[in-house]
């Protein structure tokens, strides 16, 4: 066999590299789904703002725990801080405008993960993972205490959210507003998240997730890394719970609850960490199979769930998407030419 | 007389009541090609780590260039140009034999920081990438997983992510250990073929690779220096045959 003198960055493989971060062509698919769902499910459109909401959410904690490796039980206190802001905001009149108010909800929330991140991510495992725990229940029980601001366990209902950029009005019995608004923030933050798993910062990223040891040997500042990677997840974390916020128009102790961080993780896992898609695959069949399942068993659905969880754990760690690779890759191969 | 790059005073480390390195006075010259051996339990790789930063030494200094960098933890000596591979392989073994060398190569040029470009738009480091990939023989191996590749080549990638950072100081602590003899000359010839102005030392056990490759080598026992001299001032030393090149040896 003759083999031509090639440069080497017309090597396949180096090209496959540099073209990784360009669109698939089934990229725009969730999107369409998403326009066609207002329009196909008008009646569905609280259910879809929920489902957007907690796609978002997911992606943050994806960046953590996917591209990063940072195991966390404790996301939810990002969610609820990005709630609360908003929520405390509008409920003692001193600020509303939606967007400026998710930006002040990811600024928080921001805030909260670099101060916490400084002296959490300098553990790992366990210690890392009840940390984080920790963090959230503290949170959980301030907003709890401080009901003087918070509304202690009621919440605070009733936020005076005025019309989207003064024109479109928030309405909690048809939130067509809500859907689009949530939708349009997704995917703004869907494409900065894109793109920086596949810029020189992403790769950096998995190189602290698959080998910690080896990346202070590259001469690389991991923990700064981590601080910074958790920060930003951080505030993508806040904006989620600030929509969450106003869509609803109120906020309560459930954005801090283990509940919810454990939900996420759970969507997430199911999905299929570390694939930037796993959140909007997990996040779908966690609320299809949460609403089937409640239907079928009222009472007892959650058991349902919680065994599919032990499936996935035991024979697909990289969870729907995963399966879906595997199938392609053993369909490839069928078909290459020996 | 040569310029000093690398340089230990009276360095020790003690693990509680094991004294692992003890007052180890150590030089490494511009260019230097140097071997440090000796029998398994000497200190050589703890030497190492004290060299990188890894380990900080329990007294004595390490200075790099003429600057003291006992208290420079090892990411920033990286930077002040120190880069070692590992006895047993640590590599990223999830990503690709070039995503490997990709990360080595951009965090010396200083672009991991960048979030909004994609990595593969710096078509600069992935041509030099390419390069170093080449040198060690593992194009067939670019776009695959390192954990599916045979130990020996995992072995090249170590070196590959080494020599993408551009080192001054080269450690490689039994590079050839694990590869197919077949393959090992890949490894001497990639070393073989850096600038004359970059200090190597290798810890190595094969003596065939340490006559073949060093102008000098070190001979460490017990976490002490035992000797030191050209290959040819070793190999006639009758008490380092009897301590460590055995009977067997004739070189």
């Amino acid at each position: 066999m003759i083999v031509a003198a090639i440069k080497p960055t017309e090597h396949l493989a180096a090209l496959a590299f540099a073209g990784r971060h360009r669109p698939r062509v089934w990229e725009p698919a969730p999107w369409i789904f998403a326009i066609a769902f207002y329009f196909a499910f008008p009646n569905y459109l609280g259910f879809g703002t929920e489902l957007l909401v907690t796609i978002l959410f997911a992606l943050s904690l994806d960046l953590v725990l996917g591209y990063a490796g940072i195991i966390t039980l404790g996301h939810a206190a990002f969610f609820g801080a990005g709630a609360y802001t908003v929520g405390m905001l509008a409920y003692h009149g001193i600020w509303n405008e939606p967007i400026s108010s998710l930006m002040l909800a990811a600024i928080v929330a921001a805030l909260v993960g670099l101060g916490s991140g400084l002296v959490l991510l300098r553990t790992q495992g366990l210690t890392l993972l009840m940390l984080t725990l920790c963090t959230m229940a503290l949170l959980e029980e301030a907003a709890n205490l401080g009901h003087e601001y918070t509304g202690g366990f009621d919440g605070l209902a009733s936020l005076p959210i005025p019309p989207l950029l003064g024109l479109f009005e928030f309405n909690p019995l048809y939130p067509r507003t809500q859907y689009l608004y949530v939708l349009i923030v997704l995917f703004i933050a869907f494409l900065f998240v894109r793109t920086l798993i596949y810029s020189p910062f992403g790769q950096s990223l998995a190189g602290i997730r698959e080998n910690t040891l080896r990346m202070h040997a590259v001469g690389s500042p991991v923990r700064a890394r981590l601080i910074t990677c958790y920060t930003i997840s951080a505030a993508i974390a806040g904006i989620a719970g600030g929509l969450w916020a106003q869509a609803n128009a109120y906020v309560n102790l459930t954005t801090l609850s283990l509940d919810r961080a454990a939900m996420v993780l759970i969507a997430l896992i199911l999905g299929g960490y570390g694939r930037i898609y796993g959140g909007f695959v997990g996040a779908v069949a966690y609320m299809a199979l949460a609403h089937f399942l409640a239907k079928l068993y009222p009472t007892g659905w959650q058991l349902g769930l919680g065994l599919l969880l032990v499936v996935i754990a035991l024979f697909a760690r990289n969870g729907i998407l995963g399966i879906g690779e595997a199938l392609l890759r053993r369909i490839r191969a069928k078909h290459m030419p020996q | 007389m040569t310029a000093c790059l690398l340089e230990t005073r009276t360095v020790s480390r003690n693990f509680g009541a094991l004294a692992a390195v003890s007052d180890v006075e150590f030089r490494l010259e511009v260019g230097a090609r140097h071997a440090l051996i000796g029998p398994n339990g000497a200190g050589k790789t703890t030497f190492i780590n004290l060299l990188t930063g890894v380990l900080r030494p329990t007294q004595g200094r390490v200075m790099l260039k003429g600057r003291d960098v006992t208290d420079i933890p090892e990411a920033q000596r990286v930077k002040l140009g120190i880069a070692r591979t590992f006895q047993i392989n640590r590599l990223f073994r999830g990503l690709t034999v070039l995503e490997n060398v990709y990360i080595a190569v951009s965090e010396r040029l200083g672009i991991a920081l960048d979030m909004f470009r994609p990595a593969g738009a710096r078509r600069d480091v992935i041509e030099e990438a390419m390069h170093l990939i080449a040198a060690l023989k593992l194009e067939d191996d670019t776009g695959r997983r390192v954990s599916e590749l045979p130990y020996g080549r995992q072995r090249l990638v170590e070196i590959a992510i080494a020599l993408g950072l551009k080192p001054e100081v080269l450690l490689l602590d039994e590079p050839a250990a694990g590869v197919p003899s077949a393959e090992s000359h890949i490894i001497l010839d990639a070393i073989g073929s850096l600038s004359e102005q970059i200090g190597v030392l290798i810890i190595e056990h094969d003596m065939d690779v340490v006559f073949r490759f060093a102008e000098r080598i070190t001979v460490m026992v017990g976490g002490r220096i035992f000797a030191e001299g050209t290959p040819k001032e070793i190999a006639a030393d009758p008490e380092i045959r009897a301590v460590y090149l055995g009977q067997a040896y004739h070189g």
